[in-house]
């Protein structure tokens, strides 16, 4: 025993959490060894983060369901702040820094007497930031500073409570590939000074790029604990899905035909002269970086913002599209980027998410029918095998990838030929993310194409039968993802190059 | 899990509203025998018209994600145009004048919310406000500040007086116009596309016009609505109280937000059913009832409407987290 609580900084033993109708965690237990760096891995719901809010006080455990020790004192009931000076900190996906007062201040919120006022606090909190060998100037205001430098800026400020413990919950989501070097930079400085890490992510490869130690989670439980040396790819996967799964993609659509669409010279605010085609059956991937026009080529195209004079064909016939409602008649679905803010009704079931861009079918003079509702409901959410008690439940109590399927089911039932995904699996599991891919192959070989973004280079490159690459609001390159490499892709989506590898 | 939570804690806020209405019934059938006569109920049945009325139409407006609080003015305007239009165009034309001015009131609500871009409710408070204030001071100097009486007028009230005193058996007049509009708005809210459209802006407006649901239309509509109902309640009231003053309806827009908020109706939009907005004004028009029939007074009855509108909206938002 004593010799465990020198080894392991936390050691958690038997832990479980009800709540009312659900046990979201049964019978937890595993250690984190100092000085490690901890991966910690599963599908949405596992109860990854109901463990991780029960280390950092926000829940408590069951009443006499195991132990937690962490730096050798059993913890019996704690609040986030005093997890705080115990040196446990943890780093929300969503961080939690004011925004309207500097760097500094940020660091040692609530603290300025203990620092003896402005000035201390800048001196100590450039410390902490050299600790991590971040350049920032410690006056900036946060509302200023990247998404990757608010993240440093709280690993500091988790530092300045001498933290022993620090819990990044999926901090890589919204960095760069660049910004992502840096933070790996960061979790080895920080290891070598004896901090332990636990990194939650869905990112495997980030798990196998610089954990130690991975623990797999589903379904409240804990299904194995392993050395990282000792894990493949493919163990993890079936582990954390609880089946195997043979391939992370499906084979790309084959029947690549005709041309469906043509866009020419589409110019709004951040899209200089972007022209180009689709054609049947094919997926046709963008790449490009946060803010290189991706995103604001398919709203354009749907007619969700303001465009000056392009011209779209449709099957050789000019189309006009003045709004999303005229997209919608004209054969487009989409799937937007951020499936809460600008996908879902979350109040609302179901039901009534999928069937809110087909009201022609179930309305007649302006009534609406309720039953032929339900039926689009029940067809959508089946065909799609939606996991959701009935169709009448809130959409806001599905996992991520099942809200993602009611948005889907929604266009749909519209037949859509053009659908365009936008970050379609961002915050899914694998599993789910295979039977998105699965749909969008389907949607592909029924004679529709499909544009796809997403940040995630490997699932553009697996599932497109043609990429291009945008810089700065322009086209910069068409690739066969079969042929061209990843290198040759991202360098024409960094502006490095002008090209084209035709297929 | 935190399924389970909402769902006790938004059954018990719905029943929360019964429980209230009836303990306060039952203490106040207790102290103040009073209560129970006939003249009470009377009494209450009176007040209950035109809130109801602004009300039912505010619903729309809080369900579609936004807030109207220019019916306190429309109020005030639609009256006095209404019984000053009595003389010289007759009674029934000059009602139906001051329906359309209702109406031309939300519209021009909604007209100014989409042009300047409003997309939250509390844009969309203060643009109300300001136009509320505007449509009051149309009714100042419309009116000359006067209070009109319909005693003086030359003209035929027939109309206007059963809707104000008339029964037919043991329901005012009034009561069954109540029934119709409530039969209407709901059917309108629960069994229509364009109701649909409504709720559907008020859960989610950028998700709604990515599908391509009718945003704007929805938002022309539910101020159209709101001040269409304020217009009806106008004229309930000034038929009861047989005048018009050009501040009548000075505190509807509170009493207004008050009963569709303790009735249940999320201010964060997309939920909420015109039905409950009936309880919740039953609510509020017993509770002033009661205190006044308790010897309340009046200072005090207010801190106690501001109260229950704060302790509402805070239930509101602990069951819907």
């Amino acid at each position: 025993m004593e010799k465990q609580t020198s080894e392991c900084i936390l050691s958690i033993k038997d832990v479980s959490k009800s709540f009312p109708g659900v046990k979201a965690l049964q019978k937890v237990s595993f250690d984190v060894r100092r000085g490690s760096v901890h991966g910690l891995v599963g599908e949405n719901g596992a109860g990854k983060s109901t463990l991780m809010k029960i280390l950092s006080g926000v829940y408590q455990k069951d009443a006499a369901s195991g132990t937690v020790i962490f730096d050798g004192e059993t913890i019996e009931h704690t609040t986030p702040h005093e997890s705080m000076q115990r040196g446990l900190a943890i780093i929300y996906q969503e961080l939690n820094l004011v925004n309207t007062m500097s760097v500094g201040e940020n660091i040692f919120l609530g603290r300025f007497k203990e620092m003896k006022g402005m000035r201390g606090t800048h001196t100590s909190a450039r410390e902490l930031l050299d600790r991590i060998d971040c350049k920032i100037d410690t006056h900036k205001l946060v509302s200023e500073l990247s998404v990757s430098e608010k993240q440093m800026v709280e690993i500091a400020k988790a530092l300045s409570f001498k933290s022993k413990l620090i819990i990044m919950d999926e901090p890589s989501s919204s960095l760069t590939a660049e910004e992502l070097v840096e933070l790996v930079k960061i979790i080895h400085q920080l290891k070598e000074q004896g901090i332990s890490i636990i990194y939650i992510s869905h990112k495997l490869d980030e798990i196998f790029d610089f954990c130690d130690v991975v623990t797999i989670m589903r379904d409240g439980q804990i299904i194995d604990t392993k050395a990282k040396v000792d894990l493949t790819r493919d163990e993890m996967i079936t582990k954390m899905v609880g089946r195997s799964i043979e391939n992370e993609y499906p084979e790309r659509p084959q029947n690549v035909g005709v041309t469906l669409m043509e866009v020419l010279s589409l110019n709004t605010l951040k899209l200089h002269d972007v022209s180009f085609t689709l054609k049947k059956g094919e997926i046709l991937g963008l790449v490009g970086l946060v803010g290189a026009g991706r995103t604001e080529i398919v709203r354009a195209l749907f007619g969700a913002d303001k465009t000056e004079g392009h011209q779209i064909l449709i099957n050789g016939s000019a189309v006009r599209i003045k709004n999303p409602n005229d997209a919608k008649h004209a054969g487009f679905g989409f799937v937007p980027e951020d499936r809460k803010l600008q996908g879902l009704v979350l109040p609302f079931s179901v039901e009534a998410n999928i069937s809110m861009a087909s009201f022609e079918k179930f309305t007649k003079f302006g009534f609406i029918s309720k039953s032929k509702e339900s039926e689009i409901g029940i067809r959508q959410a089946k065909a799609l095998a939606v996991k959701t008690p009935s169709t009448k439940t809130p959409v806001k109590n599905l996992s991520g990838g099942n809200q993602q399927k009611c948005i889907i089911g929604r266009w749909l039932e519209n037949d859509p030929r053009i659908f365009i995904m936008d970050e379609p699996t961002r915050g899914i599991d694998v599993g789910a993310k295979y039977e998105i891919y699965v749909l969008m192959k389907a949607i592909a070989e029924k004679g529709g194409a499909v544009i796809l973004i997403s940040s995630e280079l490997p699932e553009v490159l697996n599932m497109s039968n043609r990429v291009l690459t945008l810089f700065e609001g322009r086209i910069t390159g068409e690739f066969n993802p079969q042929t061209a490499s990843a290198d040759q892709i991202m360098r024409a989506a960094l502006g490095m190059t002008e090209g084209s590898v035709k297929p | 899990m935190k399924k389970n939570f909402s769902a006790i804690g938004q059954g018990l806020f719905r029943n929360y509203v019964l429980i209230a209405i009836l303990a306060l019934v039952a203490v106040t059938m207790l102290v103040e025998p009073n209560f129970m006569t006939f003249a009470n109920l009377i009494n209450i049945m009176r007040q209950f018209g035109p809130l109801v009325m602004v009300s039912l139409g505010m619903t729309f407006v809080i369900i579609g994600g936004f807030i109207d609080l220019s019916v306190a003015g429309t109020i005030s305007l639609v009256a006095v145009v209404t019984v000053t239009l009595i003389d010289p165009i007759g009674q029934v034309p000059a009602i139906l004048v001051g329906l359309a001015v209702g109406a031309l009131c939300g519209y021009i609500n909604s007209v100014l919310v989409l042009s300047s871009g409003a997309l939250t409710q509390a844009e969309a408070l203060f643009i109300t406000f300001g136009m509320s204030t505007v449509y009051s001071a149309i009714a100042l100097m419309y009116s000359g500040g006067s209070t009109k009486h319909m005693r003086f007028l030359k003209g035929d009230t027939s109309v206007i007086e059963a809707l104000g005193q008339g029964s037919v058996g043991i329901f005012s007049v009034s009561f069954l116009v109540f029934l119709v509009c409530l039969a209407v708005l709901w059917v309108f809210q629960t069994q229509t596309r364009m109701g649909r459209a409504i709720c559907l802006t008020g859960g989610n407006k950028t998700a709604a016009h990515l599908c391509g649901v009718p945003v704007s239309r929805s938002i022309i509509a539910i101020y159209t609505i709101s001040g269409f109902m304020a217009a009806i309640g106008a004229i309930i009231l000034f038929s009861r109280i047989t005048t018009a003053s050009p501040v009548i309806g000075a505190g509807y827009e509170t009493n207004a937000i008050l009963a569709v908020v303790v009735g249940g109706t999320t201010l964060k939009g997309g939920k909420g059913s015109v039905l409950r907005t009936v309880m919740g004004v039953l609510l509020v028009i017993l509770m002033s009832n009661c205190l006044n029939l308790l010897g309340v007074t009046p200072y005090m009855q207010v801190v106690t409407k501001g109260a229950i509108l704060v302790i509402a909206i805070w239930l509101d938002n602990r069951t819907q987290i």
